[in-house]
């Protein structure tokens, strides 16, 4: 439409529901959530929630400048409006086109004559000679006006004494509007440029906002909020806004002022012709573009949030805060879930704490995550390695160590590998394979676990175990390798007959049987073609295997997807000297670069290792698991390592965070079994009041206190009743403010916990019984007593028991006063 | 499933901070009606307001809570010029009986001259130190040599990073590795004055704080900036809200230990999101750094992930009030992580596991919402 009509848009002030669109004509809105009975088909959407239903239409007066609304309740609805020719018309909208409330429906109020209706003459004549651009009322004194005139001034009118004024000549004279959060502040604007006033130091803008290329169409303060600007540009679809909390005082010192510049796009590209804030809404607008395309739009103050150590989000947005908390639902997949939430979850169930058997612990992980179960399984290979090879010969340590260094340090060490040429087992064919021995690589595949420890190969019982984990494919391959073609094919033949049987191992289990060494054989040429399409890697490296050359077996040691340990498996029985520690010195590095934990076995627990771990860290943040695995590390060498004390705190560091205190002192006594270094040194040590000499001895009921009692002289059998006394000088100890028993006195029974129930646990009981006993006091005001009987003091009471002291020693200390999250 | 839940602040002016504590059980919030809440977490998980005081004289922009083993301490900075620090007291009335928790004014720093814009307390390996930055562009570090004595803080440095300063974030890392860093952000919307983010690192030799690295390809406003928790990571990663949200890698480059030089870094930009549209203003990492909050001018929060490639990808959005962006009535309020869109999925599809990972986690999510409302 044409240029000069573009839609202004203003709120009722009455009804926070309804505004008038004016642009030919005026058209009131009412606004009402989306959706519900209430808006008729008909309604516009402004909005996800909200929508607008027209009430009415006036187009009774052509030519509009301006409108604004009767600021009273009754009548409702009555708007004047300034037209272009001159006039001022007072009309009204919806129900009161015939509603009595309104006196007169058209009154003119100008001096042309000619429409013979009402005319009145007006009350003040104010600023002549001058065109008036904007007026205000300043709301802190009612019978003032602020004009912006044409002669480039802002004045000051007192309706009481129409002489008096106060003006001041600025360009910035469109647009003038006070904060109706802070009266004095006014703003006003020319072309881009933004002043903000204070009237009570009017000689000049307290400052200027940064100009706009294109010329301002609207400037207006939200109704809700105090010191948010709104300002609109033309042809912009871009609304910014200025948040002055703190504008600098006009009396106060000189201080730069805090202006937040913010912008928003209310209706994205489209470009904004108006926009007025909700009367009430917090910091809500209607937003109107030139071809009248309304939109409800909500300006969200600046959001802060903060996570918390157990994931949940907060967000502060205005005045309110929100929480959106983690619920610890079940049926997540594993791989999706954050790995903060799976360490959390894996430390409730002890996951690294199975030192008896060392893999079961990927199935305390979750035993979803193949690295981790290779992790485990390695750790668990070369712990059994290590304690059998303990048990039988305890002089030889250098092979000890080497268990440790992974099988790419074990078989550069390698050395009198003897080539064998085994039959295919159930056929008299000689293979022209050549199979490779050596005590080197007995051991790595007994790291690998194919074998277990013993002079001969047998892979029988790792075949057994393979098959009853239902791992058929592998099986085979694993049978394969070991030229046993007739226990593949058996292996496969049972596991299509076997419930839920895949029939297609049949298939392959026939392809198999037809094996022919000869070279240009029609098998071989097919199968080398064809295995490609097999889905499963096993079945298909075993076909590679078969029709490979002789060292040539790059498909079976790159295919990725075989476990790594199968392919360093495979590697050891059929590559020779010269190729082997070619092929697993890449692996490493692959393996490293990668982070793959499946690489621990050829690294080993060394410096590589750790290596491998940091990049394993590096991508994952795993640091539990990460200080597991090194503490199974043979004592000293990699625990001394920066990187893994740097694991092993951060992880007690984030058990901690969680309050998993009774997990992290789990943890400490796990790390201080298998590396005594780190074995804390006693901290507190309670001294006699007379001697000064430590009586730690005497008040634990150990048996070990007749050794204590020795040493200090006292011959003759240790009493019950001496251990009230301290060993060095025997002076009896404090007493407890209790029960008023010397220290030392084993509690029988705690008052107030006779309860019937707190019987049924009785273990727990007795693990108490002994706590029961300990000396304790309070570092403020220095009294105690039996822990058991504090304890249930501060259970009623906040006051310390001993007459006079009103310390409150349980409060003292507010992380004491959290409950560990992991105590049930 | 993760559900926004609104709770009454009833502060009387704008939020601006909110800060966990270590366990999380507690929080802190500071406002611009110039008072400050701390808030603890009940058995039923509700929030209780135990403390509410009037704090400053201008608005509070920030607030932090320090390491538990230092006690209940908090720090406040405000557009009053000063920052102070808090401490909890108790025993001598008895305000724990009423549910409320005494906090006493331990020491009030006055060194800037202009608006205190962020306060930050040092990671606890390096003890009780506290650091400012004010509009005027001086950073300070503070310390307390006496940890029992809250009240004697001594300037032990000033750095001077020339530009308005509006952020600084403490690298946390408590490896021997790596030296105390400090990152600060500038909100000074003049591009022409170069880099916006500063790194600082501290000295062995000299003992002082050095410029180590000046992040030149972020010439808007930085609102806010965020070290991710290191956990024994070999680098660093620094998110940065301004025109959107940056994420940078840190790595640090091999040197002698013997030379004075600062570190030097490789800088990598992992990822860059634009989806805020409009300025980004505050960004928060979890406690493991694999989940990053943001919030910017589109009035939303925004939640990112990254996978194990390194590939970082937008996993929730949640409106600033809580409602859900979808706008389906009585859909989630909110969604949390892409476990959370699996979940929320799972729990309507419960035995279809078909539809397993569809690329778009959000759409996912709408959608099952969607769908649930049908079927209800």
């Amino acid at each position: 439409m044409s240029s000069g009509y573009k839609p202004d848009i203003l709120w009722s002030p009455h009804h926070a529901d309804r505004y008038v669109i004016c642009d030919t004509e005026l058209s009131l809105y009412r606004i009402g959530p989306a959706g519900s009975s209430e808006t008729k088909a008909g309604a516009l959407p402004l909005s996800e929630e909200t929508a607008a239903t027209l009430l009415a239409i006036n187009s009774d007066t052509p030519y509009m400048k301006c409108v604004a609304w009767y600021p009273k309740q009754e009548p409702e609805c009555l708007l004047a409006v300034g037209q272009a020719n001159g006039r001022v018309v007072l009309t009204s909208l919806g129900q009161s086109h015939n509603s009595k409330s309104v006196p007169a429906e058209k009154v003119r109020l100008s001096g042309d004559v000619d429409s013979g209706l009402v005319v009145t003459k007006p009350l003040y004549e104010l600023g002549q000679n001058d065109a008036c651009l904007s007026l205000c009322w300043l709301p802190r004194d009612h019978q003032k006006l602020l004009l912006a005139g044409m002669h480039r001034n802002l004045a000051i009118f007192d309706l009481r004494n129409t002489s008096q004024k106060t003006f001041v000549n600025t360009k910035a004279i469109q647009g003038v509007t006070v904060d109706p959060h802070f009266q004095d502040r006014v703003a006003s604007f020319f072309e881009g440029q933004v002043a903000i006033w204070d009237l009570r130091k009017f000689e000049k803008p307290v400052f200027t906002l940064t100009e706009q290329s294109k010329p301002l169409t609207k400037v207006a303060w939200c109704r809700t909020r105090m010191g948010l600007l709104a300002t609109l540009t033309r042809d912009s679809n871009i609304i910014r806004l200025y948040d002055m909390q703190h504008t600098p005082m006009p009396f106060g010192d000189e201080v730069e002022p805090t202006i937040i510049e913010r912008s928003v796009q209310p209706c994205s590209e489209s470009i904004i012709s108006s926009f007025a804030w909700h009367p009430s809404a917090q910091n809500r607008m209607v937003v109107v573009s030139p071809n009248r395309v309304m939109n409800d739009f909500t300006v969200f103050e600046r959001i802060s949030l903060a996570w918390s150590s157990t994931t949940a989000l907060m967000w502060a947005c205005g005045r309110h805060l929100y929480e959106c908390a983690e619920d610890a639902g079940q049926g997540v997949a594993a791989t999706e879930k954050d790995i903060a939430t799976k360490m959390r979850e894996r430390a409730q169930l002890r996951y690294g704490h199975d030192t008896m058997q060392v893999w079961r612990n990927h199935m305390l992980a979750g035993g979803d995550d193949p690295q981790l179960r290779s992790l485990w399984y390695t750790l668990h290979y070369i712990l059994h390695c290590s304690y059998t090879e303990n048990v039988e010969q305890k002089q030889q340590s250098n092979k000890q160590s080497l268990i440790y260094s992974g099988i790419k340090n074990i078989v550069k060490s390698s050395s009198g590998t003897t080539e064998t040429r085994h039959c295919w087992s159930g056929s008299d064919r000689q293979t022209d394979v050549p199979r490779y021995h050596s005590e080197e690589r007995s051991l790595a595949l007994q790291l690998c676990g194919w074998i277990s420890r013993g002079p001969d190969i047998d892979v029988e019982p790792f075949l057994k175990s393979l098959e009853q984990e239902g791992e058929r494919e592998r099986a085979a391959a694993v049978a394969l390798f070991n030229l046993d073609i007739r226990r593949a094919i058996q292996i496969l033949n049972k596991g299509a007959s076997a419930e839920k049987g895949d029939l297609n191992l049949t298939v392959v289990a026939m392809a198999l049987s037809g094996y022919t060494d000869e070279k240009n054989s029609l098998w071989r040429e097919m199968c080398s073609s064809l295995r490609l399409q097999l889905k499963k890697p096993y079945l298909c490296i075993m076909f590679a295997f078969l029709t490979s050359e002789p060292g040539a077996y790059d498909a079976v040691l790159y295919e990725s997807r075989v476990a790594v340990r199968d392919r360093v498996a495979f590697a050891c029985m059929f590559l020779n000297d010269a190729q082997l520690p070619r092929y697993i010195d890449k692996l490493t590095n692959e393996m490293k670069e990668a982070g793959n934990l499946e690489g621990i076995l050829l690294t080993g627990l060394t410096k590589d290792g750790v290596d491998l771990m940091e990049s394993y860290v590096d991508r994952t943040g795993d640091v539990q698991t990460a200080s597991f695995c090194m503490l199974k590390g043979s004592p000293g060498e990699v625990l001394k390592d920066p990187r893994v004390q740097c694991w092993i705190e951060n992880y007690r560091n984030l058990l901690d965070a969680w309050r998993f205190w009774h997990k992290r002192a789990e943890f400490d006594i796990h790390r201080s079994k298998l590396d005594p270094s780190s074995k804390p040194l006693a901290q507190v040590f309670v001294s006699c009041n007379f001697c000064g000499k430590s009586i730690s001895y005497s008040c634990s009921a150990m048996p070990h206190q007749g050794r204590g009692f020795s040493q200090y002289g006292v011959s003759g059998s240790p009493t019950k009743s001496k251990v009230t006394s301290c060993p060095g000088c025997r002076k009896p100890l404090p007493r407890c403010a209790l029960c008023l028993m010397n220290m030392g006195t084993p509690v029988s029974s705690c008052p107030g916990t006779g309860k019937a129930d707190e019987k049924a646990d009785l273990t727990r009981d007795k693990k108490l019984a002994q706590f029961n006993n300990w000396f304790t006091w309070c570092h403020n005001c220095r009294h105690g007593g039996h822990a058991g009987h504090m304890l249930s003091w501060f259970r009623d009471h906040s006051e310390c028991p001993v007459s006079a002291c009103t310390c409150k020693c349980m409060q003292l200390d507010t992380t004491g006063n959290l409950v560990p999250s992991d105590s049930v | 499933m993760f559900v926004a839940r609104s709770i009454a602040a009833d502060h009387k002016d704008l939020i601006h901070d909110v800060s966990y504590d270590f366990h999380g059980r507690r929080m802190a919030t500071c406002s611009s009606d110039q008072s400050m809440k701390v808030w603890d977490k009940g058995g039923n998980a509700e929030w209780n307001c135990t403390a509410s005081w009037k704090t400053h004289s201008g608005s509070v922009w920030r607030v932090t809570w320090a390491h538990p083993e230092f006690g209940q301490v908090l720090a406040s900075c405000s557009f009053d010029r000063t920052a102070i620090v808090w401490e909890e007291i108790v025993g001598e009335s008895n305000d724990k009986q009423r549910g409320q928790s005494h906090w006493i004014k331990r020491t009030t720093l006055v060194d800037s001259r202009t608006s205190v814009t962020d306060v930050k307390f040092a990671p606890k390996h390096m003890g009780l130190m506290l650091t400012t930055c004010s509009a005027d562009g001086v950073v300070r570090i503070y310390e307390a040599p006496d940890v029992m004595n809250l009240s004697q803080w001594s300037l032990q440095h000033e750095i001077s990073s020339k530009l308005s300063c509006s952020c600084i974030s403490w690298n946390p890392s408590s490896s021997r590795a790596h030296a105390p860093m400090i990152a600060v952000g500038s909100d000074d919307s003049n591009v022409t004055y170069g880099g916006k983010v500063q790194i600082y690192e501290y000295n062995e030799v000299t003992r002082k704080y050095a410029k180590a690295e000046t992040l030149m390809t972020v010439t808007d406003a930085v609102h806010d900036i965020a070290f991710a928790p290191n956990l024994g990571r070999s680098f660093h990663v620094l998110a940065i809200a301004t025109k959107d949200v940056r994420i940078f890698k840190l790595v640090p480059l091999r040197k002698d230990s013997s030379s004075s030089a600062p570190t030097k870094f490789e800088v990598q930009v992992l990822a860059q999101f634009d989806s805020h549209n409009s300025q980004v203003w505050r960004v928060s990492w979890n406690i493991t750094s694999t989940l990053l909050a943001s919030s910017g001018d589109d009035g939303c929060v925004r939640l990112w992930k990254a996978n194990y490639m390194d590939n970082w990808k937008c996993t929730g959005i949640l409106k600033g009030d809580g409602s859900p962006v979808s706008g389906q009535p009585g859909a989630l309020s909110g969604i949390l992580g892409s476990a959370t869109a699996q979940r929320s999925f799972h729990l309507i599809w419960s035995k279809d596991y078909k539809v397993h990972c569809l690329p778009d986690l959000i759409f996912l999510s709408c959608l099952s919402d969607y769908l649930y409302i049908l079927f209800l």
